[in-house]
């Protein structure tokens, strides 16, 4: 039976995440980015709020409450602020990178740390992106070399957020050269392990709470146990994992959207021009109309592909969902924010709304776990009934690079 | 409740008999009745007894049987007509876009029969089709004029009370099934300067004195469905047939009778719009798992399949809003602009989709003798972005709704 009604349970989580964006995210929002993160004591009531681990399961530590609930709050926190979830303390991405890739006991004991107390205080992080692809080959230029005890990890890794943050990465690397896409794996590297250098953090166009940079590992040793040794399809599950990544992602730009519209509606509604409201001329209010049917369309395909994955309707169905779900919510964000700012006219350029921001956040989420263009080509695989071509879904410098 | 998108078994069932049926016995046929700009009588009354052999789940009977009824007043009972119906319609118009429309019942002319009718008027215009053992039965909505569209307010047709009738005087245009209609539901002005206030609904039957059929359009697509023009002159309705009875007119309830009739269609038509482009995506999709070598080193996957996914997605993102629209009609709930919504963008993205599928099938797309469905279908979906309101118009209705004090640009 067809609803489009939350549980009770969510929403009254939707509500306190609703709560919380307003009271505290949404008028901090500049301050926050001046700072370029997120006060400790914004983070500690994050972790409170139990945002971050909302969609992994209970048997890797996770409240287990679905990808459904945690695109309710996710879009809440972003409607606040939608660079704010980048630079909560949490896995981050880690965590759906050890749900799809590690065994329930590596994930377990990993992600530990990140709901007991103090939580709020660590990160954890992804390292997949790469500024240069492998000669003559698929795959990533960074490489585990199998040793007598373990594995050496040699390379360059770009674009991981929380870099200079974490305690904790999953480092992606090359395992088998011959292999191509095939041949990766992944490896969970420690903070301070030698070998392992955090490169300085990049200044973005947007999102910039998140903090985003690279790592270099030279000769980084890591024990056999350090192996992600996951589900037997490491392919399938990473590919999984860069789609649930995006999905939040995508959850991210429907609040980003919600946002950039209603103080554009709002705008409208009270700057006069000629002797009336702008909003009531046109061309105005037909841009607002289309904005507000991206915002509808797009809230209504997250969901339904969150649905997907927590409905059992089977992983083709959930993966091409997310497909759809994520390229059109990306580019309803970018079109969001395009409006909002045009519509603000020259005050949307300045800082003293919070329009410009919206754009330049729009741009960046485009950019994060998977492209639209990344998402559209899962999804046509699917409808296709061929299998994903890792090199045109999986972020590289051959398709797109993409912050993770 | 709970966010769900899982069908019902019932509504699982009603939709795969229906697709079942679209494939094997409509499809087959599409393309000999847009040739005889028709379907056959016999037709209709099989697909409509097997119909009501289904049981009312597959709302096809009345064609828009559901739509239009008032929400549940009990917010505990809540009903799934508009969610069964705007999936039945998807499914028929993938078989045939013209299907739904020429589907025997009251139409378009039952929602606001339904919404202001008097008991006695509700009766007596849908009692005639309860039984089409004597031949099928249509009813009709005439709004639209030669000289109004979209402006609605602006209509000309006028009537004037003599005795105990109404005199009718005006022209109505593209009115779907007015010819073959028993009944159509006419909007006339007692006095144009009175814009909205002045407007009076009435049921005009066939025969009815001073009522004629004028031309029937010759159109770019949707060619089996009928589209009429009618003729008023001095034509004599009787007062009884003033919809709603005198009362309802003492304040803007005229133009309202109008208007309340497209929340509910407008999902329906959205769900029809939203069926024929996914046979177009459908059909180019399929052609290009058979004729396009796919290896990835070809460079044109990767186009193709982006186009094929935004095309995908465009639907799947109208099916989205449109279902969310029905729904809220089921709870009872308010849904103009939802409503609106989901006709803007399924119009939108299906003709996306039909321009798309040639496109994508490259100039093959374009050959009619092989490809007669495909150049069908572009020719059909056009109209969907026009009647039961513009996008633009869409767009009008949308933003009143999104900002404050908006009465008119």
């Amino acid at each position: 039976m067809i609803s489009f009604d939350p549980s009770e349970d969510q929403k009254l989580m939707q509500q306190s995440a609703e709560q919380f964006a307003k009271v505290l995210l949404r008028p901090k929002m500049r301050e926050l980015e001046k700072a370029r993160g997120v006060p400790e004591d914004v983070r500690r009531q994050a972790h409170e709020l139990g945002l971050g681990l909302v969609a992994l399961p209970e048997a890797v530590g996770g409240a287990g409450l679905g990808m459904t609930t945690a695109v309710l709050l996710e879009e809440e926190i972003a409607w606040g602020d939608p660079a704010a979830a980048f630079g909560f303390g949490g896995p981050g991405a880690m965590g759906f990178a050890l749900l799809e890739l590690a065994t329930t006991e590596q994930a377990k004991a990993l992600l530990e740390p990140f709901t007991a107390d103090g939580g709020h205080a660590r990160f954890g992080a992804v390292a997949w992106g790469e500024k240069k692809s492998p000669e003559g080959r698929d795959g990533l230029a960074t490489v585990a070399t199998k040793e007598a005890a373990g594995w050496k990890l040699d390379g360059e890794k770009a674009y991981v957020t929380s870099a200079d943050r974490a305690d904790t990465f999953v480092v992606f690397a090359q395992v088998d050269p011959s292999k191509g896409w095939e041949g990766v794996g992944a490896f969970v590297v420690k903070k301070g392990t030698p070998g392992l250098t955090v490169k300085e953090r990049k200044t973005t166009l947007g999102l910039d709470i998140a903090s985003f940079g690279g790592l270099t590992l030279d000769g980084v040793k890591v024990t056999d146990g350090d192996r992600l040794a996951g589900g037997k399809d490491f392919l399938g599950s990473t590919i999984r994992f860069f789609a649930k990544q995006a999905l939040l992602v995508a959850a991210r730009a429907v609040g980003l959207s919600r946002a950039a519209f209603e103080t554009t509606r709002d705008y409208c509604d009270a700057r006069r021009a000629f002797g009336k409201p702008i909003g009531h001329f046109q061309a105005v209010a037909f841009t607002l109309a289309d904005r507000a049917m991206d915002v509808e369309a797009a809230r209504a395909l997250v969901w339904r592909a969150a649905w997907a994955w927590d409905g059992g309707v089977g992983e083709n169905e959930a993966l091409k969902r997310t497909g759809w779900a994520v390229s059109f919510a990306l580019e309803a964000a970018m079109r969001c924010g395009d409006d909002g700012v045009q519509l603000h006219g020259g005050s949307g350029f300045v800082r003293d709304y919070p329009v410009e921001k919206f754009m330049r956040d729009a741009k960046q989420l485009q950019l994060c776990a998977l492209t639209a263009e990344q998402a559209d080509q899962l999804a046509a695989a699917i409808e296709l009934g061929r299998p994903v071509d890792p090199a045109l879904v999986l972020p590289s410098p051959t398709s797109q690079n993409t912050f993770i | 409740m709970t966010i769900e998108f899982q069908l019902t078994a019932r509504q699982q069932e009603t939709r795969e008999a229906i697709r079942g049926l679209a494939k094997n016995v409509i499809r087959p046929q599409s393309l000999s009745w847009d040739r005889n700009s028709g379907i056959p009588e016999e037709f209709l009354l099989k697909l409509t007894m097997l119909a009501s052999s289904m049981g009312s789940g597959l709302a096809l009977t009345q064609g828009v049987r559901g739509a239009g009824e008032d929400g549940p007043k009990d917010p505990t009972k809540k009903s799934t007509a508009h969610v069964n119906t705007s999936i039945a319609s998807e499914e028929m118009a993938w078989g045939d876009a013209a299907l739904p429309l020429c589907l025997p019942g009251p139409g378009l002319g039952g929602p606001p029969v339904r919404a202001s009718g008097t008991t006695e008027q509700k009766e007596r215009f849908f009692g005639i089709f309860k039984d089409y053992s004597n031949g099928l039965r249509w009813g009709a909505y005439a709004l639209t004029e030669p000289g109004a569209g979209s402006d609605v307010a602006g209509i000309r047709t006028s009537c004037r009370k003599d005795g105990k009738h109404w005199v009718l005087n005006g022209r109505k245009c593209y009115i779907t099934n007015g010819a073959k209609a028993s009944w159509n539901v006419v909007f006339a002005t007692i006095d144009p300067a009175l814009g909205r206030a002045g407007h009076r609904a009435f049921v005009v039957e066939k025969g009815t004195p001073g009522f004629s059929v004028g031309r029937l359009e010759e159109k770019m697509g949707l060619r089996a469905s009928e589209t009429a023009e009618l003729v008023f002159e001095e034509c004599r309705v009787p007062e009884e047939n003033l919809l709603g009875g005198e009362e309802r007119y003492v304040s803007k309830e005229g133009f309202m009778t109008a208007m309340k009739t497209f929340d509910s269609t407008r999902p329906l038509v959205a769900s029809m719009a939203i069926g024929i482009g996914r046979a177009a995506y459908e059909y180019a999709r399929d052609f290009v798992k058979e004729n396009y070598s796919l290896a990835r080193h070809t460079p044109r996957y990767a186009q193709i399949a982006e186009r094929l996914a935004r095309t995908g997605r465009g639907l799947e993102a109208a099916r989205a809003v449109t279902w969310r629209a029905a729904w809220l009609a089921d709870e009872g709930k308010e849904n103009a602009k939802e409503a609106s919504i989901c006709k803007a963008m399924a119009g939108q993205a299906a003709i996306r989709a039909c321009i798309e599928a040639i496109e994508i099938c490259g100039a093959e797309g374009t050959i009619s003798e092989d490809h007669q469905l495909l150049e069908k279908w572009f020719r059909d979906i056009k109209v969907y972005d026009i009647f039961e309101g513009t996008g633009q118009i869409q767009r009008i209705v949308i933003s009143k709704r999104l900002l404050t004090d908006l009465k008119s640009f």
